[in-house]
């Protein structure tokens, strides 16, 4: 079953019309809508009567959005800021205090939902204390971080990274970290701001591949009004309640503007009203089916807290649909780390977060933060160069194959997801098998399993094929550094540790050096800066490697060796533990 | 829908698009653009034909793929 939010806001002038042809069509269709409304729109007895009819007439629910920082009281604290997240904490206050009271003041009540482009922690707690009733927000827009930032030179800063693509409960230290427990939840259910392609919001400008037809124009991946994209994305969110308890989400949120003459498109309106009404007709088809629920977004919170548990997992298995590369990429998420996998790069780490050192992150000029909102990640191999192609790699994981003095790198076969379960209360996931070979002729076929939760990546390399006498060192390889846009940050403070006949202990001190751990079943990072000790570790390893990078290559690297003659396998955990600030 | 929309006229510069930037060129008024940011400069016609340049990337941008499919892929 799909759950469906779809969320409408008025516009200004002529706009206004076409958000009620908006609300006119999804009414048509049979589907309910969430009305944001602006500050400023709540002095506008129109859009005020409007609005109480359509929640009147068709239960449609009516919200508060946060942005747009103007009308009497606020422009002359907001000074131009149009992100309420951007504010320090006491501005914060003062205009979500004069927001949620209008809100009141002209509909009896405080709103039951609230949206914003972000909610920083510090804002979520002061609408929690402002307005309990407010229990399901629009919380952040997934990854809409540095690649957007690139993109849109001149026209859109946003630093949100590092969270969960579907609806959460926000923690109380980082509004896009899923909270552990009761106690530590900021007490509201978030959702993202539009859904994304978990394949090319991962590669590249997230904002044109989303749950928005008019986007998808943006990024020019229709033919004028033939655009099966867009049913295409709906239905690879509609795959993944295979994998999470039956359910999936979606939720479109298109102003009017983009459905007029706009600066993201070169066709006329009417294209994409087309594609608007042709995604939204889908939507109704499906829930005549029994495939879809159309709700408030209010009613998808209270839902979402029958679904889901605090603490719960969740898992997406993205297939590239647009360029038809068959690339495949595994995401989990749980409050303790938030991993993905690239199978095409042999199965290794594309990006990971981690949660469970609860970096707490609020944002404003008064923060040492500013605007940088982002859930920090140990390993972003878009923004930090991932597997080397003309120079040195960046932040990744691999496996190194050594036999003889050759050394093949996982990173270089192309795999893909061939199996998701669910079992002993984690999430297994197998790819595809790849075949290797040597130049002295030895080869064989090697099998990557994977197994999440508990704070724990398992990883088992399965070898098969080998010749029985073949010699094979296999190298669980880490590469990465706490950051959070593509530049550098400062690594002192980090402390490398192996065990083994020789333990190491030393700090990060960027001079390029290894030091060897002879006998060594673990070897781990304290990576201060996220709160966190991430280790490698096998009782069946033989050795391990700690590297400190140079300033041309500021990463940390850690490798852990097994020894295998002929076929075997190997397992190694990747653990993710709290240290203290 | 508002006939004299500001954007009606504008397009996007094709150059700086294929490097996942949006930039809005200025247009002389006769179907002429050149863009503030890079040094490219060209005819509506010329635009339109780059824009379908840039697209011949997405080999599936045709393609419906149903749910079915997509367990498939």
């Amino acid at each position: 079953m799909m759950l469906f939010n779809i969320f409408h806001r008025p516009g200004a002038g002529a706009h206004y019309d076409i958000y009620r042809q908006q609300q006119e069509l999804a009414h048509q269709l049979g589907l309910k809508t969430t009305i944001f409304l602006y500050y400023s729109d709540l002095f506008d007895p129109r859009a005020i009567a409007d609005a109480i009819r359509d929640r009147d007439t068709y239960g449609d629910e009516i919200s508060l959005a946060l942005h747009n920082l103007t009308g009497p009281g606020i422009t002359e604290i907001s000074n131009g800021q149009i992100a309420l997240w951007l504010l320090d904490r006491e501005r914060k206050e003062q205009i979500l205090a004069r927001m949620i009271g209008k809100f009141a003041e002209v509909f009896g009540a405080n709103p039951t939902s609230i949206g914003s482009y972000h909610l920083d922690s510090s804002c979520l707690e002061i609408l929690r204390r402002l307005a309990p009733e407010a229990r399901t927000v629009i919380g952040g827009c997934f990854e809409e971080g540095v690649r957007v930032f690139h993109g849109c030179n001149h026209s859109w800063y946003l630093f949100n990274e590092g969270m969960p693509w579907n609806p959460w409960y926000p923690s109380k230290t980082h509004g896009l970290r899923p909270a552990r427990d009761e106690e530590d939840a900021s007490g509201v259910v978030a959702v993202p701001h539009l859904v994304r392609d978990m394949s090319l919001a991962f590669e590249g400008r997230n904002d044109f591949w989303a749950s928005h037809p008019p986007n998808v124009i943006r990024g020019m991946g229709n033919d004028a009004t033939f655009c099966p994209y867009d049913l295409n994305l709906v239905d690879q969110y509609r795959m993944q309640a295979e994998w999470n308890g039956g359910y999936s989400y979606y939720n479109t949120f298109v102003s009017p503007s983009w459905l007029d003459w706009n600066h993201n498109s070169e066709y006329p309106p009417e294209v994409a009203w087309e594609l608007y009404r042709k995604f939204l007709t889908y939507m109704a088809s499906l829930k005549k089916d029994g495939q879809l629920e159309d709700l408030t977004l209010s009613a998808y919170g209270e839902r979402h807290r029958q679904i889901r548990p605090v603490g719960h997992d969740e898992v997406y298995l993205a297939k590239e649909l647009l360029y038809g590369s068959g690339k495949h990429y595994f995401w989990f998420v749980d409050p303790a780390y938030r991993v993905t996998i690239d199978a095409t790069q042999g199965g290794s780490i594309g990006d990971l977060r981690p949660y469970a050192g609860q970096a707490p992150v609020a944002t404003g000029p008064d923060t040492p933060h500013r605007d940088i909102g982002s859930y920090p990640y140990l390993i972003q191999s878009q923004h930090r160069a991932g597997n080397a192609h003309h120079c040195y790699d960046g932040a990744r994981t691999t496996l190194l194959i050594k036999h003889g003095e050759q050394t093949l790198d996982l990173c270089n076969f192309r795999a893909k997801v061939a199996s998701v379960a669910r079992a002993d209360g984690k999430v297994k996931i197998a790819l595809t098998p790849v075949r290797f070979s040597f130049s002295d002729g030895v080869s064989g076929d090697l099998t990557t399993r994977y197994e999440f939760g508990n704070g724990t990546i398992t990883v088992c390399r399965e070898l098969s094929g080998l010749p029985a006498q073949a010699d094979l060192e296999l190298i669980e390889y880490f590469k990465g550094a706490p950051g959070r846009t593509e530049y550098p940050e400062d690594l002192h403070g980090i402390v490398l540790e192996a065990n083994g006949s020789s333990p190491v202990h030393r700090d990060f001190d960027y001079s390029g050096q290894w030091s060897e751990a002879p006998g060594a079943t673990e070897v781990a990072a304290l990576i201060p800066h996220v709160r966190t000790r991430l280790s490698l570790q096998s009782g069946s390893a033989v050795s391990g490697r700690v590297h400190a990078g140079h300033l041309f290559s500021p990463y940390f690297t850690l490798q852990l060796a097994h020894r295998l003659i002929g076929n075997g396998t190997t397992c190694t955990c990747l653990n993710l533990t709290s240290i203290a600030a | 829908m508002s006939e004299s929309n500001l954007y009606r006229s504008l397009m996007r510069c094709p150059v700086c698009f294929s490097r996942d930037t949006d930039v809005l060129m200025i247009n002389t008024g006769n179907e002429f653009h050149y863009c503030p940011k890079c040094s490219f400069q060209g005819m509506e016609s010329e635009i339109r034909g780059m824009y379908r340049d840039i697209q011949k990337k997405f080999h599936n941008m045709g393609k419906r793929f149903t749910l079915e499919d997509q367990r498939a892929l």
